[in-house]
Parts: C-alpha cells; sequence; structure tokens
C-alpha cells in the first residue's frame, strides 16, 4: 500500500535489474529504474515494421493527438503545454485531443506507447533518445517544418538524427550550471570564480568558513552525471566529449582517466557520503547555508523555493585555458511526430507551429512559471531573473551538450552512472572505473 | 541458614491456558507488540509526514515535530486528480473481482463434483499458470492486443489495447487460477450426501451450483473476494502497459505518478497520495476482516 507506491518512487532506492539496462525509456532522474517494460519490447523487430502500417490517413483532417509528458493540473509545465494546444486549437480551427500522462509513466512506457496506439504529436527529447526512435522509424521525418524562424543552428542540430534529416521541434530548454546563494557570498566576502586557480582558492576559503564548498547527492545516480560531464568538456573538450558519448571514443583512455583524476581532487571539497543524499537534499543543505555552491540544473530552485531570489549562478570556469569554457549542458525538451500516429499531415501542421515563438508567448502566458523558449522570438517578459539569466548564458554558448543520458545510448547511461556510484566509493579506484566502464561499452556499441 | 533449605521443593501445578502460560503470554504478547510495530511504523511515519510541510520537514529533519499542515491531502487530490481516476480503479476492479469469482466457481464446481480423467491434470493447469510470472508474457500479450480490433463503441483505439476490456480480461485471467484452486479445495469439503439427496429431488445441474453450492461457499468468495479486490486495485504494471498510454485511462494506482514533477518530489505530498490510494483498500480491509481471515486457512484442510 503505502510502501509499494514508494516502492516506485525512484528516489527511494536504487535497484538495476539487468533488464533494466535496455530501455529507451529514461528520464533523467528515472532511467535506471524505467522497466523492462519498454525494452524488452524493442527486441522485436518486426514490430516495427507493423508500425507504420496505419499512418498517414487523410490530409489535414480536423483533428490531432497531441501527447503530454504531464499530467492534467500537475503544475506550470502541464498549464503551458495545455495553453500550447489550446493556442493552436484557436488558431487553426483543428480540435486537439490532448493525452495527458505525468513525467515518468510517459517516459518508461515510451516504446509500448509508440509501438501501440501513440498520438500524433508528442512530446520528447533531442539529441540521442530522438535519434533512437528516428532509426527505428517510429518518429516521422519533419525536415519539411524546417527551418523555423527563431531556431537557430545549434538547435537544428539538436534536433537533426544521424540521417542527416530532423525528428523534432524545440520548445524549451534549461542550463545545468554551478549555483550558489548571493547573500552567502556577499555575507562572506566569496567572488565568482573565473579560472580553475579561482575556484580552487574559493573552495580553500569555504572549508575554511565550515561550509561544504559544494553539495553533493548522488543516491539516484544520474545528479554525478552532470559533474562528469562538466570536467569532460572542461578537460578534454566538447568535441571529445560528444565522440566519447557516441561510442567512438575509448573510456580506459588517459583522458577519461584525467578527468577522473581532477574530479578526485574536488570530492575533499564535496559533500561527504554523496551516495546516501538525494540532490533534493543536497539543495537543502544550500538553502541553509551548509553548502557554498551546487552543480545542478535551473530545476535546483524547485526544492529551495523559499530561496529563489537569493539564488545566483555561474558557468563551471575553465580547467584548461586551451579548451575554455564555452560548452555545458543545456538539455533542450520538445515535440516528434509519432510515424503510428493517425493523422501525420495535421500533426506536422501542429508541429509547424509549436516551434513559432507565438507558441512558446502562448505557453507562457498560460502558466504561473514560464519555461526558456528555445525560439529567440519569445517574450522573456515573464522570466524569471535566473532564467533571463539562463537564456544569457545557454545563448552566449559555443556548444551545447543534452546531458549524458540524453547524448549517449540509454541501455549505455545506466554504465556509466553504476560505475560511477561504484567510484564514489572508493575514489582511488580509478583504473577500475574506466576498465569497467569500457568493458561494458565495448559489448553494448557494436 | 539460608531460605531455601527451609522451603520444600513445590509441587508442580498446572498452569490454565496452555502453552500460552502467563509468563509466556506476557513474552509474546511483547513480541507480536514489537511485530506489528514493525509493521506498522512505515505507514505512522508515511501519516505522521503527510500532516507536514515539505519545506519545515526539509529545514528540520523527519525526526522533528512541527510544520503541521492539511493541506497536502488537498493538494494530493487535486493535482493527483484522484477523482476521475478512483472511478477508473472502480471500472476496472469491480467487474473483474465479480467475473473471476464467477468463472472460478464454475470450474471449481465441475473440478470438485465431478470426476473426469483430466481433473487433476486441469487444476494444475489453472495453478501453474499462476506460477508464470506476468513479466515474461509481456511482449506476446502486448502484441496480441494491438491486434485485436474492437468496435469504436468499445474502445476508441478501436483495438483491444489502450481499452478497460483488454485490462480486465488480463487481472481475470491471472486470478482465476488462484480463484479456482481455493473455491475447490473449499467445494470438496461440503458432504457428499447433500449433492445426492439433491439428485433424488431432481436437481439439475445448473441448480446445484447455483442454489445449493453457491450459498454454501459465501465465505470463501468473501474471502476471495476481499483479496481479489486489494489485488487488482493494487495491479500497477499491466495498467501502465495495456492501457496504452491513455492518461485519462490510468487507475488510480498510476496516478500518484502525477504528484511528482520531472525532477522534485515533494516526499510529504506523496506521502498524503499514498494515504488516499490505500484508504479503499483498508476500508475493504476492516470491514470484512473476518472473512479475510478466516480465508487465510480456506482449502488449507480437506474435509
Amino acid at each position: 500500500m503505502t510502501t509499494r507506491s514508494h516502492d516506485r518512487d525512484p528516489r527511494q532506492g536504487l535497484q538495476i535489474p539487468p533488464s533494466a539496462m535496455v530501455t529507451m525509456a529514461a528520464s533523467r532522474r528515472n532511467f535506471l529504474r524505467s522497466a523492462a517494460l519498454g525494452g524488452a519490447l524493442l527486441g522485436a523487430p518486426g514490430l516495427l515494421a507493423a508500425c507504420g502500417s496505419d499512418s498517414g490517413s487523410g490530409g489535414g483532417g480536423k483533428s490531432v493527438k497531441f501527447g503530454m509528458n504531464e499530467a492534467k493540473g500537475s503544475g506550470p509545465a502541464a498549464d503551458r503545454l495545455a495553453a500550447m494546444a489550446k493556442a493552436y486549437e484557436k488558431k487553426s480551427g483543428v480540435s486537439v485531443a490532448v493525452n495527458a500522462v505525468d513525467h515518468n509513466t510517459f517516459q518508461e512506457g515510451i516504446t509500448t506507447y509508440l509501438q501501440g496506439s501513440p498520438d500524433d504529436v508528442f512530446t520528447w527529447f533531442a539529441g540521442f533518445r530522438m535519434n533512437q526512435f528516428a532509426e527505428q522509424q517510429l518518429i516521422t521525418d519533419v525536415s519539411d517544418v524546417w527551418p523555423i524562424d527563431g531556431l537557430n543552428d545549434s538547435f537544428k542540430a539538436a534536433s537533426t538524427a544521424t540521417d542527416g534529416k530532423q525528428y523534432f521541434v524545440p520548445k524549451d530548454y534549461y542550463p545545468w550550471a554551478v549555483f550558489y546563494r548571493k547573500s552567502i557570498f556577499q555575507q562572506k566576502g566569496y567572488e565568482v570564480p573565473t579560472t580553475y586557480a579561482d575556484l580552487q582558492a574559493l573552495m580553500a576559503k569555504m572549508k575554511k568558513d565550515g561550509l561544504s564548498p559544494f553539495a553533493f547527492g548522488d543516491k539516484d545516480g544520474w545528479p554525478a552525471l552532470g559533474t562528469f560531464d562538466i570536467l569532460n568538456m572542461r578537460i578534454n573538450g566538447f568535441d571529445y566529449h560528444m565522440k566519447l558519448m557516441a561510442g567512438d571514443e575509448d573510456w580506459d583512455t588517459d583522458q577519461v582517466k584525467q578527468v577522473f583524476d581532477t574530479w578526485k581532487g574536488f570530492l575533499e571539497y564535496t559533500q561527504p557520503d554523496p551516495l546516501g543524499r538525494t540532490w533534493q537534499e543536497a539543495a537543502t543543505s544550500m538553502g541553509k547555508g551548509e553548502s557554498g555552491m551546487y552543480l545542478l540544473g535551473t530545476f535546483v530552485v524547485d526544492a529551495i523555493a523559499d530561496q529563489a531570489d537569493d539564488l545566483d549562478f555561474f558557468t563551471f570556469p575553465e580547467l584548461d585555458s586551451a579548451v575554455g569554457a564555452d560548452a555545458l549542458d543545456a538539455p533542450i525538451d520538445g515535440f516528434c511526430l509519432a510515424a503510428a500516429g493517425p493523422n501525420q499531415d495535421a500533426g506536422k501542421e501542429m508541429l509547424k507551429y509549436l516551434g513559432t515563438a507565438e507558441a512558446a508567448d502562448a505557453g507562457n502566458n498560460g502558466a504561473d512559471a514560464p519555461f526558456i523558449a528555445a525560439n529567440s522570438g519569445a517574450s522573456t517578459a515573464s522570466y524569471s531573473a535566473l532564467q533571463k539569466k539562463s537564456a544569457e548564458v545557454v545563448g552566449a554558448a559555443k556548444n551545447i551538450a543534452q546531458f549524458l543520458d540524453r547524448d549517449t545510448r540509454s541501455d549505455f547511461a545506466p554504465v556509466v552512472v553504476q560505475a560511477i556510484q561504484t567510484w564514489l566509493k572508493a575514489p582511488d579506484k580509478i583504473d577500475d572505473v574506466v576498465t569497467s566502464i569500457q568493458k561494458q561499452k565495448e559489448s553494448i556499441f557494436v | 541458614m539460608s531460605r531455601a533449605d527451609n522451603v520444600a521443593p513445590a509441587p508442580p501445578v498446572r498452569i490454565e491456558g496452555g502453552a500460552l502460560n502467563r509468563p509466556r503470554g506476557l513474552i509474546a504478547t511483547i513480541v507480536m507488540a514489537l511485530l506489528s510495530l514493525a509493521w506498522l511504523f512505515p505507514l505512522l511515519f508515511a501519516v505522521v509526514n503527510s500532516l507536514r510541510t515539505y519545506q519545515y520537514t526539509q529545514a528540520n529533519g523527519y525526526l522533528s515535530l512541527g510544520g503541521w499542515t492539511f493541506d497536502n491531502y488537498k493538494n494530493a487530490w487535486d493535482r493527483g486528480q484522484f477523482g476521475p481516476h478512483f472511478i477508473n480503479s472502480m471500472i476496472i476492479t469491480i467487474p473483474a473481482v465479480i467475473l473471476t469469482l464467477f468463472l472460478a466457481s464454475l470450474v471449481a464446481f465441475v473440478l470438485a463434483r465431478f470426476s473426469y480423467r483430466f481433473n487433476l491434470t486441469l487444476l494444475a493447469v489453472f495453478l501453474a499458470a499462476n506460477l508464470l510470472p506476468p513479466q515474461a508474457l509481456l511482449v506476446p500479450i502486448f502484441r496480441i492486443y494491438r491486434e485485436i480490433p474492437l468496435p469504436l463503441a468499445m474502445s476508441d483505439t478501436g483495438r483491444l489495447l489502450g481499452s478497460y476490456w483488454g485490462l480486465i480480461a488480463i487481472n481475470v485471467a491471472f486470478q482465476l487460477g488462484f480463484c479456482t484452486f481455493v473455491l475447490s479445495n473449499y467445494m470438496k469439503t461440503l458432504p457428499k450426501e447433500i449433492y445426492e439427496s439433491a439428485e433424488m429431488d431432481g436437481a439439475s445441474v445448473w441448480r446445484q451450483y447455483w442454489q445449493l453450492t453457491m450459498p454454501l461457499v459465501r465465505p470463501a468468495l468473501a474471502a476471495l473476494a476481499t483479496l481479489q479486490f486489494t489485488w487488482i486495485y493494487n495491479e500497477f504494471f499491466w495498467a501502465t502497459v495495456l492501457l496504452g498510454g491513455r492518461g485519462e485511462k490510468f487507475p488510480i494506482t498510476s496516478s500518484l505518478g502525477n504528484l511528482r514533477g520531472q525532477f522534485f518530489a515533494d516526499t510529504n505530498l506523496l506521502a498524503a497520495g499514498s494515504i488516499i490510494v490505500a484508504l479503499p483498500v483498508l476500508i475493504v480491509f476492516f470491514v470484512l476482516q473476518k472473512q479475510f481471515v478466516s480465508g487465510l486457512t480456506l482449502g488449507s484442510t480437506k474435509g
């Protein structure tokens, strides 16, 4: 009963059955657990071919089905999507049938959903996650919707699958950065670091003041991936990072070892025993002033809403001047067209609209809290200070990664998660962790 | 001189109450109290924290006291959309329980009353199906459901996948084995003579089943109904797969997911939601407690 429902809560503990390694349905928070539900089905190749059979009924139909990964009434994210659907309905005269499923259930069931009776347009993620469905022909090529006014080349690149066609229309994004409380920095005279030396000095100072310089929680496995991403991008560069994610580089190399070695140096400045702490608890420690900084996505605000106005962030400083600091994680959310959706043409029409600044504005005006629109033409009037800064920072970044679990195969991400968790228990064993990842990488990327 | 020397050894006294004499009874009570506390603790802990705000418990830890509020329940009810989802759960559970019991009693009656050569085999097959993990059947069932067409009046997807019919059918199929087993064992305990005299009076087989057996197995049916209600109501696995991702059809167990966001989860709110969801099961259990307890030993002895 109560305990049962807690079992389903990914935060309550990590059980990674081997079957869960095969899954499409990964969420940032949750991909570890996503059951064999989705994954097992992918194994059946005949299934995929059968999917397209009832797609493509009459052009310009009078209704379109829209599947959204937020439950009705569950908060601003759901309100925004519902407002976008309604705005499209009003503008085009096409009725939109909304199918609202909560975020995690939607993601865990995504493969059964796409192979069963999916809606036409559905919410999804850019990057590798989208690419995998494109390769399996579960989603439709929408390159004729592109180019979209206000979406620059980096968004187009994130919407493009390996076959060079676009399968995705971006909606919004959020960056990962180092968050801190302005009042604490002011009170203690800390300054935002711009170089590795600055950062080291700051961490030492914080430690002397009795703070944990970095809050850190990795009970759920995925938060530490953000640290790995940024360190790899700062030490080895964005291109190397993407190659590593795509399986084109090996893990038991000096480059990767150097990432872990640098990380080990940071560990004395991060909260101890991260495996026993969720990101929410780590965020709370920053909110209470026990930790000085926290490397996380902007959603950190949700856990310490009381301090929202006191929060600020900076991008992770450069570690190597030859590499610089112009890359960061900023996962993009958006929409795809399901190949098995009943009304392909109407779906495409709706997608075209969803990418516009007008749609973004409709969404943001329809909810209490806005998202950071991907479309540069969207109004930023309703943005919070943090969001305005996010938009600036991401706009200034040269390269944008999607976060490890979206940039690599969904069956490989859990391998990295588990390896990093094991390593955090014994940080000296760097060779063990990279060999273990490499071994599994060889069997997954074939 | 010590006192012991004065006292003659007392003759053994027979203490009333059998194995549970006074000291043993005390120990047993303490052990049982501790065990029940261990079982109740998570539930009580959830109840306590469901009545407190997330901000307070985060700032002061879960072992503190304070930050009392009833808002979690209100918010959980609104955000979880529990009203409509509870109705969905009933649409699935009630027909499934009735159908399971009806079909199982038919099979059990035949297995218990008539001897065919394949009686035992049949019972074994029913039981064997119970041992099969549902996960193993996921892919074939999913594909079968996707291929079976239904008229649009019955399923808005036009297929068995994404309809209540399919979900009810799968629940019935999976619970049938257990119910048949329990009911047939229970029916075997009914005296043969009743049936002989019924036969003499000219009662048809249907009448023997409907008017004679069914009233007599009512305790077993009540116990099974309690169990089945709990199991089917709590069923989560098939509901998420076979409803084809139609959010508005999900039963209440999956609507608990509505209470967590993409990243952030208010654990106190979730606790409140879990308690609301668990409540109907608790009510059913307490109302039918007597049948439930007697049901635990059903079929364990053969008359």
